[in-house]
């Protein structure tokens, strides 16, 4: 089990608002693009950042929560179409191809609330 | 040889909903037709989509990207004609539909050709009041409408990824008579077809054979204002701003580029210089500096004033 988070780490989630096969993304109120996002994939949660190794920093979805593919098989950049496996974030095809995402610190503590 | 410009883009795409559901959303009027999906701006040209997997498609370029063909306008049936007697020197040129022929360009890019299907219409450019200016927006009509309808008056232009500038350049300008406008050195050149004078049409950015594909394409609006206002109208709707709005050097135009499910940015652009051929181009390094002449980013709406929050909204 995860140690409890510490205090200035922010709540995004209940894990159980994560369903299989989608993602949410989560920013500063107001910021035009989110931090990192959540997906689920194979009953497993896995968090990233929110940057494209293609063009630092540069925003992966097309619209707000849409990083991935219509059938859920790859995370997809909006910016060039770069795919990546949602399980390891490895870049498998497109310009940062062998590239990696980046991983979001995340902590789920007992009750499955998820912190960053 | 008088091309005018982008007719039509075609893409084959995993989901028809999100596309349809996008370009909605942009402000681009549907045109119905068969299999698919098609949107135009006031003028007619426009983006079409259809299942990946349709059997009618021609082959992508490369493994990723979603646009199968674009299809240039010209401006009569003997400019058809003169592109097949040149291009058919060493490459096949097929006739797809009556008047309608295509045939690949040097980077494996499939192009349409065909008499263009552009409609005039009559609209104001966007009008400034200005000290010292002749002409002004006419007396007592408002610059802005909070609910204005806005669409896309006409397709922009397209930038491709090119393995190879050189070659592919080439084709555009010693076979279809483009004439290059502007240059980035070591990225590209802004290319500018016979039959029109806007700055580009089309714009080449090498990159490493695996990036093959598009940058970006846009559609012409009808100023700064309606670039702003579509855009952020588009950045309620939750789309993904990814530079802008801003304002070109090369071109001058306006711009505001988002993300999008097509494995490329659309862009929305407004006002761009116009050349004829007794320009110069100009080359230049690729830099922040050269290539905007200033950049803003989106932030919530918020106004000086009762509600604003204790600490300011310049946090
Ligand atoms: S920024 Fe993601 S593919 Fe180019
Ligand atoms: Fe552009």
């Amino acid at each position: 089990m995860a140690p409890m988070p510490d205090l200035p780490r922010r709540r995004l989630c209940h894990v159980s608002e994560v369903n299989e096969g989608q993602a949410r993304g989560f920013g500063r109120p107001g910021a035009a693009q989110d931090d990192l996002f959540l997906l689920r994939r194979n009953g497993q949660v896995h968090a990233y950042l929110n940057a494209c190794p293609h063009l630092a920093g540069a925003p992966l979805p097309w619209r707000k929560d849409a990083y991935l593919s219509p059938e859920g098989s790859a995370i997809v950049c909006g910016a060039h179409g770069a795919r990546f496996d949602p399980t390891t974030g490895l870049c498998f095809q497109g310009p940062c191809l062998g590239e990696q995402l980046r991983r979001a610190d995340i902590m789920i503590d007992e009750k499955g609330n998820v912190f960053y | 040889m008088k091309i005018v410009g982008l007719d039509t883009l075609i893409f084959g795409v995993e989901d028809l909903a999100i596309a349809g559901q996008f370009f909605r959303d942009y402000g681009a009027i549907e045109a119905p037709i068969e299999g698919g999906l098609r949107f135009e701006a006031l003028d007619g040209t426009g983006v079409e989509f259809y299942p990946a997997d349709d059997a009618r498609l021609p082959a992508a370029p490369v493994a990723g990207c979603q646009l199968r063909k674009t299809v240039m306008g010209v401006s009569c049936a003997e400019d058809l004609e003169a592109i097949r007697a040149e291009v058919s020197k060493d490459r096949e040129v097929r006739s797809v539909a009556d008047q309608s022929i295509e045939c690949m360009d040097n980077s494996g890019f499939l192009l349409g050709f065909q008499p263009t299907i552009r409609k005039a219409f009559h609209l104001p450019s966007e009008q400034a009041n200005a000290p010292g200016a002749a002409s002004t927006r006419q007396v007592n009509r408002l610059g802005v409408d909070a609910n204005q309808t806005i669409a896309p008056r006409t397709l922009s232009h397209i930038v491709y990824f090119v393995p190879d500038v050189a070659a592919a350049e080439e084709f555009y300008v010693r076979r279809l008579g483009f004439r290059c406008t502007d240059r980035f050195e070591q990225v590209g050149p802004f290319l500018q077809p016979m039959g029109t004078l806007d700055h580009h049409t089309h714009f080449l950015i090498g990159a490493p054979p695996h990036m093959q594909g598009v940058e970006h394409f846009a559609f012409h609006f009808g100023g700064p204002t309606d670039v702003m206002l579509n855009g952020s109208r588009f950045v309620e709707k939750g789309y993904q701003p990814f530079w802008g709005p801003g304002r070109h050097l090369f071109g001058s135009n306006w711009f505001w580029y988002f993300n999008s499910p097509f494995g490329c940015h659309v862009e929305m652009d407004a006002d761009m210089d116009l050349h004829d051929a007794s320009w110069r181009h100009r080359t230049v390094q690729l830099s922040a500096d050269t290539s905007q002449a200033f950049l803003t980013r989106v932030r919530e709406k918020w106004s000086p004033g009762p509600g604003t929050p204790k600490h300011g909204a310049y946090a």
